[in-house]
C-alpha cells in the first residue's frame, strides 16, 4: 500500500569508520547527515552503499538512532539486509524500536532460493511486524533479479509500501510499473538512469550519489514533475560520469572518496574493500575530483604557465641539446601547435642519429624518473611501440594523476597515430626507421579535461610537428 | 535412432583454412583460399590423425563463401586420397543452406558432416531440432555440434539425447563447450549409441579419460602428435602419460582457445614455418591474438621442440657473434645495429599486477652503457635505480615513485627477480649469447602499479613482459608493416574516460 512520505531524493548513506580500528564514527555520521539534510526527503541506514553486510545488529540500530535524531522529522529507513529471515525479522524489530519510518529489504541473497522461498522470505517479514517495508532488487551484488510476478503478489500485503530498484534494467523497471505501480511506490536505486526513470513514472530515488549531490537530484526531480524535460536532461548530463563511476568503479567506496575530497571524511571501508587500489583504482580517484571540480564542489587549482616560445632549437635544453649540436648532428626538428583553450596543444620534436648527443638523451630520460615529468614510449597501445623509436616528454610537471592521465592516455596515442600516418605516408626516410630517435617535447594545459578534444589536438599538433622535422 | 560408426573415433584436427599467402594480407587480391597451403598443412597432420574436418569453426567456415567452402572440402579429399575419413563442416545458418550443402558434400565424397547448431538468430530448441531433422534426411552421417561460445545456444541434455537418438544418420556429437558436467550427461544418456567427441581443447584429456570417443581440435594442427599420444595412452589404460602430455600443452591450447583460435594456430604454424596467412577480418593480427599471446605460444613452441633452431649471426660493429635460436620466418638471419635497441613488453592480467617494461639493450660504449654509468654516479641512488645484474650488465628503472614498503618489496625482489629469470633463460635460449654478454648492456624500465598485490603476478608477468621485450628489440618489432595494419584499429586503454 502506497504512503505519502515516500517520494522523492534519499541518500543511500555511506557508514562512517574510524581508520585502524574501524569503529563506526558517529560524529562524522553526523556532519554527513547535515550536510545533505537540506536537499533530500528523507534519509537510508545501513544500505549497501553503508556496507551493511559488515555491520553488526547493535551498530545498524544505532545509525537509526542517530539517523533520527538528525533527521529533524523526515523519514528514516533503516538497510534489513540479511540472507536468513529470522536475521532480516531481527533487525526489522530493532529498526522500529530505534523509530525507523520504514524497512529496506534486499532480495536473500547467497544460497539463492526459489521463489517461492524469495516470497516467504518477504512474507513473513510483513506479516511478522508492524513496519512499511521496501522491497530491494540489486541483481550486481545478489547474482539475482526479485521476480516481477513475486513482487505482484509482494504488493498485496498491507505494508509493503515500495520497490527501490538498483538494477538500472529499464525494462524490469517498467515492468514492474506496469504491473504493481497502482498499488506500491517504484523508487529507481541506479544513479545513471534516474531521469528515464523518472520520466518513465517513478516516484523517487535512493541514490548513493545523493549525498555528494543532492541539490542535483532535487532539483531533476522537481524538473521532471514541471515537465521540463531539457533542463532535466542537462543537469543528468552533468553528473554522468561521476554516477557512473559510483555505479560501476566503486560504490561507497568511491563516493567515500568523493566526499573527502569535499571536505567530509568518512573514513576508510571496512575490509576486505580498499580506499583505493581495489575496485576504485586510483586512476579512477582522479576522475573524481575533476569532476567534483566540474560541478563546483570543490574549487579549482588554477596553474600559471606558457608554451614554450622562442627559437625551436632553443627548447631542447632538458636534453642537454643545443642549437649547435643540433647544427653539427644534422638533427632534425619541427614544431607544431593546436586547439583552443583547455585544449590547446603544443608539440616541439626532434629527430637525430641513435649515434648522436640525442641518442644518449633518449637513453638517459628512461634512467630518470621521479621528476614529474617522466618521458614514456610512445606507443599505439601495449606491446605496439612506434618507430623509430619515441619519447613523449611532458613539458610541465605533472602535479596529479589526472594530469597525467591525459599525457599517457589520449596524448600518447595521438603522437603515436600522427608518427605511423607520417611512416604509411612515406615521409619518414627508411633509414631513419631503425637509425634515429625521436623525442616529443608537448605541452598540455594543466586543466585539460575533455581526452576526446585534446587527442584532435595533440593529433593535429604532432601532424604538423612531424611535416616539418621531416620537411 | 543414430548409430555408431567404427570409423568416427580418435584425433581430428579442425584444419585452418588459409588465405592469401605466405605472408598474409588480408583484404587484398590475395586473399583467396590458399590450395598449396591448404595442401601443405594437411601433408603435415596426416601421419598423425584419424581424420580430418575441413571447413570448421577453427576453419573459418562463417567467412568463407559456399563456393570457396566446396572446394576447400575438394581439396582436402583429394590431399587426403581415403587414407582417413574426411567429417567437412557444412553448418549454415538456415535449414535451406545448410541442406543444400550437406548434399553437395555427401555427393562430393565425405565420410560425415560436422553440423553446428544454428546460430545468431536463436532459434528455440524445437527450431534447431527440426533444423537436425532437415539435415538427416540428406542421408550423410552427421554429427551434433554443440559450440556455445560461438553459436550462443548450448544444447540441453534432453535435446542433445532427442536428437542423437531420434535422427537415424546422427552418428555423434561432438562439444566443445567444456562444460563436463554436460557431457558427463550425454555420457550417461547415449555412450554406446553414437559417439561423442570433445572439441574443448583445455579438457581433452579428461574427457578421453571419462569416455569421450575422440577429440576434434583447433590445436590439432599444430600438435596432432601430441594428441594421438594422448589419444593413444588413453586407450592403453596409461592415464598418467596422458595426464603429463595434457598437462604439458595446457598452457599451448588455453592460449589457443581463449586467445582468437584462428589467429593463434595459424600464427603458430607460421613460427613453424607453414607458409600460412592470417585470420579473415574482422579476426585481425594483434587483435585477440595478442602480442603477448605470440611470445607466450612461441615459448610453448619452442618447448615442445616445434620450432626448429637456426643461427643467427649479431653485428655488433667491431665484433660478430653467432648464435643458434629458435628464429621463427620473421627473424632476419643477421642482426646488426646493437648501437640502441628499443623493446617494449607487455603481460597481464589482472590489471593491478600487469606489468610493462621499456627495455634498451645496446652496446656498452653506446648510449645506453654511458646511460648506466651516469645515472648510478649521479642520480641513481636517490631515484631507487639499481644495477640487477653484471652479464648483461642490467640498470633496474622504477617507472613510477614508490613510495611504500609494499611496492618497495613488489619491486625490488618480484619485478626485479622477474626481469632477471628472462635474462637467465634468454642467455639459455640463444637470444642473449655468451659471446654478447660483456658488450651489450640493459635499461629496463618496470612498472609496477601502486596498488599490486600479489607477488608472484608480479614476478611472472615482469618475466614474460623482459622476455618478449628482449626479442622484440632484437629482432625489431612491431615492424612497421604491422604498426601500419593495426594503426586504426589500436585500443590504448588510457585513451578514455572511464
Amino acid at each position: 500500500m502506497k504512503v505519502p512520505w515516500f517520494e522523492g531524493v534519499f541518500p543511500a548513506l555511506v557508514t562512517p569508520f574510524v581508520k585502524k580500528t574501524e569503529e563506526v564514527d558517529e560524529q562524522a555520521y553526523r556532519r554527513l547527515i547535515r550536510s545533505c539534510l537540506p536537499d533530500v526527503n528523507g534519509l537510508v541506514t545501513s544500505g549497501t552503499t553503508g556496507e551493511f553486510p559488515y555491520l553488526t545488529r547493535e551498530e545498524q540500530r544505532r545509525l537509526v538512532v542517530i539517523g533520527v535524531e538528525e533527521a529533524g522529522g523526515k523519514p528514516v529507513i533503516a538497510g534489513c539486509g540479511a540472507s536468513s529471515t529470522q536475521e532480516a525479522l531481527t533487525l526489522v524489530r530493532d529498526a522500529q524500536e530505534a523509530g525507523a519510518a520504514a524497512a529496506l529489504i534486499v532480495t536473500p541473497y547467497f544460497l539463492h532460493p526459489s521463489d517461492k522461498g524469495v516470497y516467504q522470505h518477504f512474507y513473513d517479514i510483513a506479516t511478522g511486524v508492524d513496519l512499511p517495508i521496501i522491497l530491494y532488487n540489486i541483481p550486481q551484488v545478489m547474482d539475482a533479479y526479485l521476480p516481477r510476478t513475486v513482487v505482484e503478489d509482494l504488493a498485496d500485503l498491507p505494508n509493503v509500501i515500495g520497490l527501490k530498484d538498483s538494477s538500472g534494467n529499464l525494462t524490469y523497471t517498467m515492468e514492474l510499473l506496469e504491473f504493481v505501480s497502482d498499488r506500491i511506490n517504484i523508487f529507481i536505486g541506479h544513479d545513471e538512469v534516474v531521469l528515464p526513470a523518472l520520466a518513465g513514472g517513478v516516484s523517487g530515488m535512493i541514490l548513493a550519489s545523493a549525498q555528494v549531490y543532492p541539490d542535483v537530484w532535487q532539483e531533476v526531480f522537481r524538473l521532471v514533475a514541471e515537465g521540463q524535460v531539457e533542463e532535466a536532461r542537462a543537469l543528468q548530463r552533468s553528473v554522468q560520469k561521476l554516477s557512473r563511476i559510483f555505479c560501476r568503479y566503486g560504490g561507497g567506496v568511491a563516493v567515500k572518496a568523493a566526499l573527502k575530497m569535499m571536505g567530509l571524511d568518512m573514513g576508510p571501508p571496512r575490509k576486505p574493500l580498499k580506499p583505493v587500489g581495489g575496485a576504485l583504482i586510483h586512476e579512477t580517484r582522479a576522475e573524481i575530483r575533476l569532476e567534483l571540480e566540474k560541478l563546483a564542489k570543490i574549487p579549482v587549482e588554477e596553474a600559471a604557465f606558457e608554451y614554450p616560445n622562442g627559437p625551436l632549437a632553443e627548447r631542447f635544453d632538458d636534453l642537454e641539446i643545443t642549437p649547435e649540436i643540433i647544427a653539427s648532428h644534422d638533427m632534425r626538428i619541427g614544431s607544431g601547435t593546436a586547439g583552443e583553450g583547455l585544449n590547446k596543444v603544443q608539440i616541439d620534436l626532434i629527430a637525430g642519429g641513435k649515434q648522436t648527443p640525442l641518442g644518449d638523451a633518449y637513453a638517459l630520460q628512461l634512467t630518470y624518473p621521479l621528476h614529474g615529468r617522466e618521458a614514456l614510449t610512445t606507443i599505439l597501445e601495449p606491446a605496439l611501440t612506434v618507430r623509430p623509436s619515441t619519447l613523449l616528454l611532458p613539458a610541465l610537471p605533472q602535479k596529479n594523476l589526472r594530469q597525467a592521465n591525459m599525457i599517457y592516455g589520449p596524448t600518447q596515442l595521438a603522437l603515436a597515430r600522427a608518427i605511423v600516418d607520417a611512416l604509411e605516408e612515406g615521409h619518414i626516410p627508411p633509414t631513419a626507421v631503425d637509425g634515429e630517435v625521436m623525442v616529443a617535447l608537448a605541452t598540455v594545459h594543466p586543466r585539460a579535461l575533455d581526452r576526446h578534444a585534446l587527442y584532435q589536438s595533440v593529433h593535429a599538433a604532432a601532424t604538423l610537428a612531424l611535416a616539418q622535422t621531416f620537411a | 535412432m543414430g548409430y555408431k560408426t567404427d570409423w568416427f573415433k580418435g584425433i581430428f584436427p579442425a584444419l585452418v583454412t588459409p588465405f592469401g599467402g605466405a605472408q598474409g594480407k588480408p583484404f587484398t587480391a590475395d586473399d583467396k583460399l590458399d590450395e598449396a597451403a591448404y595442401r601443405e598443412l594437411i601433408r603435415f597432420v596426416l601421419p598423425h590423425v584419424n581424420g580430418v574436418v575441413p571447413c570448421g569453426t577453427t576453419g573459418e567456415f562463417s567467412y568463407m563463401t559456399l563456393e570457396e567452402r566446396k572446394r576447400a572440402v575438394e581439396i582436402c579429399l583429394d590431399e587426403v586420397d581415403g587414407r582417413v575419413p574426411v567429417v567437412a563442416g557444412t553448418g549454415c545458418q538456415s535449414t535451406r543452406e545448410t541442406v543444400a550443402l550437406t548434399e553437395w558434400s555427401r555427393d562430393a565424397g565425405v565420410s560425415g558432416a560436422l553440423v553446428v547448431a544454428p546460430y545468431f538468430l536463436k532459434p528455440t530448441f524445437n527450431e534447431v531440432y527440426d533444423h537436425f531433422r532437415a539435415v538427416d534426411k540428406v542421408g550423410l552421417p552427421f554429427i551434433l555440434y554443440n559450440i556455445p561460445q560461438c553459436s550462443g545456444t548450448h544444447f540441453k541434455w534432453w535435446t542433445a539425447e532427442g536428437m542423437a537418438l531420434d535422427l537415424d544418420n546422427a552418428i555423434g556429437i561432438k562439444d566443445s563447450s567444456g562444460d563436463m558436467p554436460f557431457m558427463e550427461a550425454m555420457f550417461e544418456k547415449v555412450k554406446g549409441k553414437v559417439s561423442i567427441f570433445v572439441g574443448h581443447d583445455e579438457v581433452v584429456q579428461a574427457a578421453l579419460a571419462a569416455g569421450a570417443d575422440g577429440a576434434i581440435l583447433a590445436s590439432a594442427n599444430l600438435i596432432p602428435d601430441v594428441w594421438q599420444r594422448v589419444y593413444r595412452a588413453t586407450l592403453e589404460g596409461d592415464l598418467a602419460t596422458a595426464q603429463e602430455w595434457q598437462q604439458k600443452v595446457q598452457k599451448l591450447v588455453r592460449i589457443v582457445v581463449r586467445c582468437s583460435s584462428t589467429q593463434a594456430v595459424k600464427e603458430g604454424l607460421r613460427m613453424m614455418g607453414l607458409p600460412i596467412g592470417d585470420s579473415r577480418h574482422p579476426v585481425m593480427p594483434g587483435g585477440g591474438f595478442r602480442r603477448e599471446d605470440y611470445g607466450e605460444l612461441r615459448l610453448q613452441l619452442e618447448g615442445l621442440g616445434k620450432i626448429a633452431p637456426a643461427n643467427v649471426l649479431y653485428d655488433l660493429g667491431d665484433k660478430q657473434v653467432e648464435t643458434q635460436i629458435a628464429a621463427t620466418p620473421q627473424t632476419g638471419r643477421t642482426i646488426s645495429g646493437f648501437t640502441m635497441k628499443v623493446g617494449e613488453g607487455f603481460a597481464g592480467p589482472p590489471f593491478q599486477e600487469l606489468a610493462h617494461v621499456d627495455l634498451l639493450l645496446g652496446l656498452k660504449d653506446g648510449p645506453v652503457g654511458r646511460a648506466i654509468e651516469r645515472s648510478m654516479e649521479g642520480w641513481g641512488e636517490e631515484r631507487g635505480l639499481r644495477i640487477i645484474n653484471e652479464r648483461p650488465r642490467t640498470l633496474l628503472v622504477p617507472t613510477i615513485t614508490i613510495h611504500t614498503a609494499k611496492q618497495r618489496r613488489l619491486f625490488y625482489e618480484h619485478a626485479a627477480e622477474g626481469v632477471n629469470l628472462a635474462i637467465r633463460l634468454s642467455i639459455e635460449d640463444g637470444f642473449l649469447p655468451e659471446g654478447i654478454l660483456d658488450d651489450v648492456v640493459l635499461i629496463a624500465n618496470v612498472f609496477v602499479h601502486p596498488a599490486a598485490s600479489i607477488a608472484k603476478r608480479v614476478e611472472f608477468n615482469n618475466y614474460k613482459a623482459t622476455r618478449h621485450a628482449i626479442r622484440k628489440a632484437l629482432e625489431g618489432r612491431p615492424t612497421v608493416e604491422e604498426l601500419i595494419n593495426e594503426k586504426a584499429a589500436a585500443r590504448h586503454p588510457f585513451r578514455y574516460a572511464p
